[in-house]
């Protein structure tokens, strides 16, 4: 028995490897979603590509460069938000996660899993964004400059937090709550300042701003493409939202856990 | 070897007692059922034993130690199947396996997938997927993935609740032909008298919560002076 068993940090890694693994099996054998993760991102990005011309050829400088860079730098955050709640979607969807819940695997291995996963197939959206965006309005995303990577990054760990969320709200109050899922990002959208800056927003909605990672990494962009430096004080601000959105998420759904576990009401997620 | 004991478990839902201080074990290589009507408390008993739900009072302690304080390490020993869980639609059956030897930790996944596969006779499924097989194929992927761990204890939720009887003889055999070879215990419930029959040492008659009757099945059909445990089951139901 013992030497069949894996311990430590091997068994860890091999849990985390198996949410993963679940993950790319999933989305091999379900085209809707790789449609999924490529059709509304490119659709977003073909939009607002024909509006930045439009501007630009109203002499609205700089309006392709910094409309594409928000949409490209949107799609990380909505994505990695979106990647994760649907990995755990997912096994509600297919009455399988109660057999997750009675494995060895903990909730912080299942959540690592959620979002290693999540890398991955966010990078491959943006790749292909990226690509059309050179392709279709000459938007070279390495315009954006050595800010580029901490931007997304920032933007990543922001989706992981609110994808977090998602999924304590999904265990708190049960499958009618998976709407947090699709509407969350977007009541934070107004707030990060993705298509505008900061300054066209009321004083009170500024000071909700300065408390959105994402506002910070938009804010800084425009900067950027308007002839700035990167802001790397901005960037540590952004950083540190960061660690609290994730401490608070991760707090959310520990606590999330706990409730349904005392209440029985993870044994309902059964079909 | 004492697999399972489960001592005092209580647990109330607002104004509902769903569980009333339930005391039980399961010893190695032991299968014990756990009877009663519906509502009695028999799943929210299992979902305690497996950490899904957690006790207002009592405690789980699992090949010796607390479940509460070494959850992984237990879990990582005991497996459960059930009527009303499934698996991923979408994935292979190799696939299914494959994530689930993963997250039990195992040493050498594919030989466990390996062995499963033919233990539960799955080489022509391997490559279909979970959602495109008949009920009975369903259980027996589900009972593939119960087993790949080798599981001390095995927790079996009506396990063949939505079979015909003849695929449903099948699994009963298989069990019990795996329970003797490999001394693995078992904690089962059913509402199939006749399965729990052929295959319980030792039964547990829950009602409103509570244990009202113990013992193999013709100790009970004695104790309540009928001919089966089907008797038994309708008084204790009726009160």
């Amino acid at each position: 028995m013992t030497s069949l068993l894996l311990d430590g940090a091997s068994a860890r890694r091999q849990r985390i490897a198996s949410v993963i693994r679940r993950d790319f099996f999933a989305l091999r054998r379900d085209p809707p979603r790789i449609i999924d993760m490529a059709f509304w991102p490119t659709a977003e990005l073909v939009l607002w590509g024909l509006v930045s011309m439009y501007l630009q050829q109203n002499r609205v400088h700089i309006a392709v460069a910094m409309l594409l860079g928000a949409v490209l730098l949107w799609q990380v955050l909505h994505r990695a938000q979106g990647e994760v709640t649907f990995g755990f979607l997912f096994d509600v969807w297919s009455s399988n996660l109660l057999n997750v819940f009675v494995s060895p695997l903990s909730t912080l291995e299942y959540v690592a899993g959620l979002l290693l996963a999540s890398v991955v197939k966010v990078t491959a959206t943006i790749g292909v964004m990226s690509v059309l965006a050179f392709a279709l309005y000459g938007f070279g995303v390495l315009t954006i400059g050595p800010g580029l990577v901490p931007f997304m990054a920032v933007l990543m760990v922001m989706g992981w937090a609110l994808g977090v969320v998602a999924i304590g709200a999904v265990i708190r109050f049960g499958q009618s709550a998976q709407i947090v899922a699709f509407i969350l990002v977007f009541v934070f959208q107004p707030f990060a300042a993705v298509f505008y800056p900061l300054s066209v927003l009321p004083a009170p909605a500024q000071a909700v701003a300065a408390l959105v990672p994402a506002s910070h990494v938009f804010e800084g962009m425009r900067g950027v493409l308007q002839g700035g430096g990167v802001s790397w004080g901005g960037l540590a601000v952004a950083a540190l939202l960061d660690l609290a959105y994730v401490a608070a998420s991760l707090g959310f759904l520990l606590y999330s856990l706990r409730y349904a576990r005392q209440k029985g009401k993870l044994s309902r997620f059964g079909s | 070897m004492t697999v399972l004991e489960a001592v005092s478990l209580t647990k109330r839902f607002g104004p509902v007692t769903a569980v009333d201080g339930v005391s039980f074990s399961v010893g190695e290589g032991e299968i014990v059922g756990l009877l009663g009507p519906n509502g009695a408390g028999k799943t929210t008993t299992l979902h305690m034993v497996l950490g899904l739900t957690t006790p207002d009072a009592g405690t789980v302690r699992m090949f010796g130690r607390d479940l509460a304080k070494h959850r992984t390490w237990a879990l990582s020993r005991v497996n459960f199947a059930a009527s009303y869980v499934s698996l991923p639609w979408v994935l292979r059956v190799d696939e299914l396996l494959d994530v689930f030897a993963h997250m039990y930790g195992l040493r050498n996944p594919r030989r466990q997938v390996a062995e499963v596969t033919e233990l539960l006779d799955l080489g022509e499924l391997r490559d279909r997927r979970y959602g495109r097989l008949s009920s009975g194929q369903q259980t027996r992927v589900q009972l593939a993935k119960a087993l790949l761990n080798e599981p001390g204890l095995l927790v079996l939720d009506e396990p063949t609740a939505n079979l015909d009887p003849d695929v449903g003889d099948r699994i009963r055999e298989l069990l019990l032909r795996e329970a003797h070879r490999t001394g693995r215990a078992m904690l089962i419930t059913s509402h199939n008298m006749p399965e729990v029959e052929r295959m319980c040492s030792r039964i547990h008659f829950v009602s409103g919560g509570q244990i009202v009757a113990t013992g193999s099945a013709v100790e009970l059909a004695g104790a309540y002076g009928v001919d089966d445990l089907e008797a038994v089951f309708l008084r204790v139901a009726r009160g």
